[in-house]
């Protein structure tokens, strides 16, 4: 389960997880903004006295490559590749940082956040919003420090000036000799303010790809170039010649921490990180005298298994352990002797189903997980409608009826198929509601409209009231698209097949009609007369049937879901 | 190219059983730790691992089960790593500390082979519900994996006055002191077609847990695959 950070918190890295190989995502983004997205490597001081661990898109890893730039991918904006016990000694905290490129401030970016992926699972998320900031142009994320052990912390401290501001905090000189120059050249305002409001369509329509990162490249290749590339020598004469010989030097020069294992993984340096984690913990575990062989992260768990698992009243499955070693020539280097004890967060079956516990009540509608919703029938008299046989759990005095749709609803809900099986809940108590684990977000309306697709509606109160709207357009197989549209105050429960994406409605918006779920009602929608329609000869059709774009005033949104119905 | 998946690396062994992911399990196997686990479902392993269908143990357990498929547990022994999954459903590691638990049959992944295993067919109306005919008690000390299709939801039933009725479709595991029943909840209108769709439920009461998946798809994966 991932842990979620506030500004200002920490945890020890091996709290977290227990690999020392870790991806760090970082989201950000914001309308008409670009991000430089990089990590610094600082030293004791706080400084960036070695430029080689400034790991930057011009960067793209340090030295013996235990930072890495991956690039965007998996939803993130940027991600780095982190391997802790890789690091040199010199380094002491590496701190990640996004400033931004080009016009604009921190206050207009939307939710992003900072993760820490290991194992395949998020470990921990920082999220952020762009309302917790004002004018800065730039922000520190997050941060591994050095303090006896690597921890996490979570910053969001942000900087008025910009990667400039940033530099002058970790570089100083370094970075104050060249950077005014190119970073103030102008050249970045100009370049950008044209093609994002002058001219929208056409810098919409087709050469949004190739121009956007056309400017970009320009202002930003000056900027770092010579302040990075250039001065290091000369600034930082004392760690830079002494790395470069050989970027495994720092890791056999520290003896003091990782001496016993540094053999494996230094001799393991060069090779990609799959062999290191599964053959390290036998070594660790039983090769030698745990806890010291490991001195950073790892060692937590190890070290207190033993205890952990001995010390309380059970030892009666362990007492096999003692036959483990013949075994330990196994060359696949199968774990010696399981670790029995109870995990990180305790054992116990309260222990384990701690983070799925109900969410304290209160709202009539809470998202229990992204999947569940609760629903409180108990705060006031209104029904709810839910479809049928969406009821997974209640608690309570609930009683479930059939809700008919009316004689008029069941000829326009047969002919449009906008047709929904409800059932009315009423009574007092929880009913929780959910279907085939699809993902489930309660919409609040207040006074305005939605429109959703019938088949992606879960639950709503009964007090809204629903219709079906008609959607027009030339083309369409069977005349028209039907949509139902829901209007008043009260809560709507959307369900999606997979995380979707809610797009701002902008002149240039289009959605497929089968994977658009939602859409403000104040939203105009017309049918995309680029899309040619065309049926293969074959059952089931592929291409692009139809696609909608949507028009409307800034504010309105369209909800899409990975999945075309 | 190994870059873009070095996330994915198993994480070093810090317990009997992890997750890895939110739906794959990884259990350190070794010699004298026996587990049961779904048969079939085995995604990956590392070691020296040999896997026994139908387990006399098991099958012991299993005679009075009504199948004649054989037992849906496979007894796994040896050396190595693990890895377990059912299609993609979150998997959900307990460590028992001298618990039990009651798991509804399709939902257990794997067990310590050591802890006392009880089946019991499911009594009274529930088994018309296209559910799984079995339920396993599981207690003492050690660890067992869950499978939940959709992140699960935890319900103390203690809290209210009242009783809390599941969805056996629904259904996941439970507190074996929590008494249960079944309620029927059609009326007389229901059986002329227009029935809400929640026709029967499980009620529990006492002092325990509920674990209840948010979906009402309790096909057994494994076994429909022949």
């Amino acid at each position: 389960m991932a842990r979620e950070f506030q500004r200002g918190h920490k945890a020890k890295v091996s709290d977290l997880t227990a690999g020392t190989d870790l991806y760090v995502g970082v989201q950000i983004s914001g309308p008409g903004l670009t991000f430089d997205i990089s990590c610094f490597g600082l030293d004791a001081d706080e400084r960036l006295s070695d430029d080689r661990y400034f790991v930057f898109f011009n960067q793209p890893k340090s030295p013996e490559e235990s930072i890495q730039l991956l690039g965007a991918q998996a939803g993130d904006t940027e991600s780095f590749r982190v391997t802790l016990d890789r690091v040199p000694d010199a380094v002491h905290k590496l701190s990640f940082t996004a400033a931004l490129d080009g016009a604009g401030q921190m206050s207009q970016i939307g939710p992003g956040y900072i993760r820490i992926v290991a194992g395949g699972e998020e470990v921990v998320r920082y999220s952020f919003t762009g309302s917790e900031f004002s004018t800065e142009r730039a922000v520190m994320l997050g941060d591994f420090y050095r303090k006896d052990v690597w921890r996490f912390a979570a910053v969001g401290q942000g900087f008025d000036g910009g990667l400039e501001a940033l530099l002058k905090n970790f570089g100083g000189e370094v970075a104050e000799e060249e950077q005014p120059a190119p970073q103030q050249a102008g050249v970045q305002p100009p370049a950008f303010a044209p093609p994002a409001q002058s001219t929208p369509p056409p810098a919409f329509g087709v050469p949004a790809a190739p121009q956007e990162p056309q400017p970009s490249p320009p202002p930003q290749a000056p900027q770092p170039a010579p302040s990075f590339g250039a001065p290091p020598a000369p600034s930082v004469p004392g760690p830079a010649p002494a790395s470069p010989v050989s970027p495994a030097q720092p890791v056999h020069a520290a003896p003091t921490l990782a001496a016993p294992v540094a053999p494996a993984p230094s001799g393991g340096t060069v090779p990609p990180p799959a062999p290191s984690p599964y053959g390290q913990p036998p070594h660790g575990a039983y090769g030698q005298p745990a806890p010291a062989a490991y001195g950073q992260p790892a060692p937590a768990p190890y070290g207190q298994q033993p205890p952990g698992a001995y010390g309380q009243p059970v030892p009666a499955p362990y007492g096999r352990q003692p036959p483990v070693p013949p075994h330990q020539g196994a060359p696949t280097g199968a774990p010696m002797g399981v670790p029995q004890g109870a995990p990180p967060g305790g054992g116990g079956l309260q222990a384990a189903l701690q983070p799925y516990k109900e969410l304290p009540t209160g709202q009539r509608w809470t998202a229990q997980n992204g999947q569940l919703v609760r629903v409180d029938l108990g705060t006031d008299g209104t029904p709810v409608l839910a479809r049928q046989g969406s009821m997974v759990m209640y608690q309570g005095k609930v009683d479930f009826g059939y809700k008919g749709a009316g004689f008029t609803g069941r000829i326009v809900g047969n002919a449009t198929g906008q047709e929904m099986q409800l059932m009315r809940c009423t009574g007092r108590g929880q009913v929780f509601l959910a279907e085939e684990g699809a993902h489930l977000h309660p919409v609040e309306l207040q006074g305005d409209g939605i429109c959703v697709s019938a088949e992606n509606v879960l639950a709503f109160d009964e007090s809204l009231t629903y219709e079906v709207r008609r959607i027009e357009g030339h083309g369409i197989p069977g005349g028209a698209l039907f949509t139902m549209l829901f209007q008043g105050t009260g809560t709507v429960v959307v369900k999606t097949h997979g995380t979707p994406v809610v797009l701002p409605v902008t002149p240039t918006t289009f959605a497929d009609s089968n994977a658009v779920v939602a859409w403000s009602a104040a939203a105009q929608v017309i049918i995309s007369s680029q899309v040619r329609l065309r049926r293969n000869a074959y059952p089931g059709h592929s291409g692009e049937t139809v696609n909608l774009q949507f028009r409307g005033a800034p504010g309105n949104f369209i909800v899409v879901q990975p999945y075309e119905v | 190219m190994n870059q873009q998946l070095a996330g994915y690396a198993p994480t070093p062994v810090a317990a009997r059983m992890e997750n890895h992911g939110r739906a794959m399990l990884k259990v350190a196997m070794a010699s004298g730790q026996d587990l049961f686990a779904r048969t079939g479902s085995m995604v990956a392993y590392e070691g020296f691992i040999q896997y026994e269908p139908n387990p006399p143990a098991i099958r012991q357990l299993a005679s009075q089960w009504v199948t004649g498929e054989g037992a849906p547990l496979m007894k796994c022994s040896g050396d190595g790593l693990l890895y377990l999954a059912d299609y993609g459903a979150d998997v959900v590691v307990i460590n028992l500390d001298n618990d039990a638990i009651s798991v509804n049959g399709t939902n257990l992944l794997a067990c310590d082979a050591h802890l006392q295993f009880g089946v019991e067919r499911v009594k009274g109306l529930a088994k018309f519900t296209g559910q799984g005919l079995w339920n396993v008690q599981i207690g003492g000390t050690g660890w067992v994996a869950l499978t939940s299709r959709g992140t699960p939801v935890v319900v103390d039933c203690g809290r209210g006055e009242d009783e809390t009725y599941v969805d056996p479709d629904a259904l996941v595991a439970w507190s074996p002191t929590l008494k249960v029943k079944g309620k029927r909840s059609f009326k007389a209108s229901s059986l002329i077609g227009r029935g809400s769709g929640e026709a029967y439920q499980m009620a529990f009461s006492g002092q325990g847990i509920v674990v209840v998946q948010p979906s009402e798809d309790s096909t057994d994966r494994l076994r429909a695959r022949g």
